[in-house]
């Protein structure tokens, strides 16, 4: 099979559920043309948000993956990717979610007189807002989850997993060749338990 | 034939020909159109049976240098397959519904196809698989028929992918393995942890756990090099080409011959016809969009199951309205998938499923159910992982977990080392309303109508997904896991297995091709990939794809040479 139903989930889960269909794969708004661009190597491209929308992207990447006991989406420069992303491989997706930050910004000023932007809100008031985002099913907080995840977790050319510390909270050790053992089931493979 | 060979251009430019440069309007002998597992295979023996070939697949011709592990740019960015942002589908539950865009459909796009990233798994199938109509009986609202050929017949093309592609197992292991007549030519992988589980679960269920049969070397072979355990199989490309692709088996074979070329880049649009209803050639577009005229002595089409079909129905002519080779109507219909139903669960110990290949063991004794159990069908299973990183994150943990903050981050830590997934893969019945049809609005980067994909499962179908998840979670819970559970059944999108849209058949009235592959309303075409299966098998298509091929190509040679294809069939 090429692709396990687990790996298809993956950015598909995404047609059930709203999962990253549009971060992903563009799907909502197909323009004939328009081909991925990886970007280059050793250039850093100029990004694609603002700085009041790049503190949102980092207020939200912020609370998917915080900073606790072990380093989280901030460390690992998750609002770079996403900025550089939405500049390039993701660009024909950057109206969405600018448009998805600019609701937000709304929702912050309707929620706390005195709050313009989303990440001025006080930490709970954000959790709040965010929850009442997912509940909504909203496609803007999937693609904002997604983009984060794949900010901590994809290789770090692309601009986030800083020091690969989205590797390293896993456990991913990135060696790409194993021998047995693999792991502790295998050690004695004739064991009977 | 004329032709001069190249001297120019560096050998790694994936969008650059290779072998010989066959002129466009001399007609070579064969015309494939496009070089993947089942391509790679026609392009192979019948270059090697000394005739000219001209391949023509729509992606790149990529090397093992270009393989990375780099899980955007091949799942998000479509490196290998697809991209849907070029090739957009639309996709509906049932013809009286509108079509929107989603993708539905996946398939390799690149010189391989889909052996470039697919997983491996090599299971044959059973002899249940061709006769289940007359075993079991017809079903409502499923045109469920026989093979016209029978296991014992493709057995010989079985043992022949293994040899010649090289494929790891171990023969007898499996007391449901139907004969055959030759051991595997490799042993096989080493097992893994997921193997070790497999193998405890299905002691305590009382069945039967036996190593898995993988296209992928477990020692050097042919001059290719054994698997180093990257962990990085499913959905990227080989980069030292233990994966037995058609990139790495079959591709360089026919190449050797000096007889075939090899045109990436080419994106096929039509077949052409001429006044007697024979083939003369295909029309592509180029790597620049420029309109190309191949002409051919005959054409084999091995597109997939979506895009053979849709090439079929976009080369209708005045003597085919319907599309080329469907007076039958049966062209784009049946179209089949494999189902799944999958559980996870956490172990005590660690699991490390990203280290190495991504199955190990198969337990096979679900393959043919009693029918009292109240729906049709059978499968087999595997304990695996092959999440990729962000895609666990995104799907790893199990239903009922949360989806960000704290604890989410810290289940991340606790369940990546420690969790295995069981697949189940099942049969999926063939139902005439399940189509791929043209989309008369949406049309791709290159104008052509896109791929309208029309599909809902039979009932029998999801009864049956539901019972195996059920099995597949007694496995999970067999193994020891601390914690196990079940995903809800559900159609995973983009499908990848693309099956049974121009069946084969002996009857011109309800099929699309003969049992040799060979269009009934056309006798020097032949359609060979999963769009021939009548039964869609227990998952795993690709060894049946090719085990197909080399049968399909051994009569295609023999009809050549006999002069069969020129005259009216």
């Amino acid at each position: 099979m090429p692709h396990g139903p687990l790996s298809r989930r993956y950015f598909l889960g995404a047609m059930a559920t709203g999962v990253a269909a549009v971060w992903w794969t563009g799907a909502a708004r197909v323009r004939a043309g328009v081909a991925a661009r990886p970007i280059a190597d050793g250039a850093a491209p100029a990004g694609a948000l603002g700085p009041a929308e790049l503190r949102d992207v980092d207020a939200i990447a912020a609370l998917v993956l915080p900073t606790d006991d072990t380093p989280g989406a901030r460390e690992a420069h998750v609002v770079d990717f996403i900025d550089r992303g939405l500049a390039t491989f993701a660009a024909d997706q950057r109206a969405a979610f600018q448009s998805g930050l600019a609701d937000l910004a709304a929702r912050a000023a309707a929620r706390h007189p005195g709050a313009a932007r989303f990440a001025e809100l006080p930490p709970d008031e954000q959790v709040a807002v965010l929850r009442a985002l997912e509940s909504e099913q909203s496609e803007f907080f999937e693609m904002a989850r997604a983009a984060t995840l794949a900010g901590m977790f994809a290789n770090p050319e692309y601009g986030g997993n800083a020091g690969k510390l989205g590797w390293k909270l896993l456990g991913f050790e990135d060696r790409f060749g194993w021998a047995p053992p693999f792991g502790y089931y295998d050690r004695d493979p004739s064991a009977s338990d | 034939m004329t032709h001069r060979h190249r001297t120019d251009g560096p050998r790694s430019d994936p969008a650059a020909a290779t072998g010989p440069s066959y002129a466009h309007r001399e007609p070579v002998d064969f015309a494939v159109v496009g070089a993947g597992a089942a391509g790679g295979v026609m392009a192979r023996e019948l270059a090697r049976a000394g005739f000219s070939v001209v391949v023509l697949e729509q992606g790149p011709h990529l090397r093992e240098a270009d393989f990375k592990h780099d899980e955007l740019a091949v799942l998000q960015l479509a490196a290998l397959t697809n991209d849907h942002r070029t090739q957009p589908n639309t996709f509906r539950t049932a013809d009286s519904e509108q079509a929107t865009v989603k993708p539905a459909v996946m398939y390799g796009r690149a010189v391989g196809g889909g052996s470039v990233h697919f997983t491996a798994n090599y299971w044959r199938f059973h002899e249940i698989d061709f006769i289940e109509r007359s075993r079991i009986g017809g079903i409502e609202g499923a045109e469920f028929a026989d093979w016209p050929i029978t296991y014992a017949e493709l057995e010989p093309y079985y043992t022949k992918v293994e040899w010649e592609i090289g494929v790891s197992g171990l023969a007898g292991a499996s007391p449901f393995d139907p004969p055959r007549s030759r051991p595997y030519p490799l042993p096989p992988l080493p097992i893994k942890p997921s193997g070790v589980l497999t193998e405890r679960a299905a002691r305590k269920l009382g069945w039967h756990a036996f190593p898995a049969p993988m296209a992928i070397l477990s020692q050097p072979y042919r001059g290719r090099a054994a698997c180093i355990q990257c962990g990085f199989c499913e959905r990227f490309g080989c980069e030292v080409r233990a994966k037995s692709s058609t990139l790495a088996s079959m591709i360089p074979e026919a190449e050797a011959t000096g007889r075939c070329e090899i045109r990436p880049m080419s994106y096929v649009r039509k077949i052409e016809l001429d006044r007697r209803g024979r083939a003369i050639g295909v029309k592509y577009f180029d790597a620049r969009k420029r309109e190309v005229f191949q002409r051919a002595k005959a054409v084999v089409v091995c597109a997939n199951g979506a895009e053979t079909p849709r090439l079929l129905l976009l080369s209708r002519s005045n003597a085919f309205p319907d599309g080329l080779a469907n007076s039958s109507g049966m062209v784009g219909r049946h179209l089949m998938h494999n189902g799944y139903a999958l559980a996870g669960g956490l172990f005590e110990h660690e699991i490390n499923g990203y280290r190495g290949m991504v199955v190990t063991r198969v337990i096979h004794d679900t393959y043919e159910l009693d029918p009292k159990l109240g729906f049709v069908g059978g499968g087999g299973f595997d304990f695996r992982w092959d999440m990729g990183l962000i895609g666990f994150a995104l799907n790893g943990l199990p239903p009922d977990a949360p989806t960000w903050g704290p604890e989410y981050k810290r289940m991340l830590r606790e369940y990546f080392n420690r969790t295995v997934y069981v697949l189940a893969h099942c049969t999926q019945l063939p139902v005439a309303s399940n189509t791929i049809t043209l989309d008369p609005v949406v049309k791709d980067a290159w104008g052509l109508p896109a791929i309208r994909y029309t599909f809902s499962e039979h009932p029998n179908d999801r009864a049956f997904y539901n019972w195996m998840g059920q099995r597949a979670l007694d496995l999970v819970n067999a193994a020891g896991a601390t914690r196990g559970w079940l995903y809800p059944v559900q159609r995973y999108y983009p499908e990848v297995h693309l099956l049974g849209t121009c069946r084969m058949g002996n009857d011109p009235a309800t099929s699309v091709v003969d049992k040799y592959h060979r269009a009934h309303d056309v006798p020097n075409l032949f359609l060979v990939d999963g769009s021939s299966f009548v039964t869609s098998g227990r998952g795993q298509p690709t060894m049946t794809i090719q085990a197909l091929a080399f049968r399909a190509a051994e009569h295609a040679a023999r009809m050549a040479r006999s002069g069969e294809l020129t005259r009216r069939g």
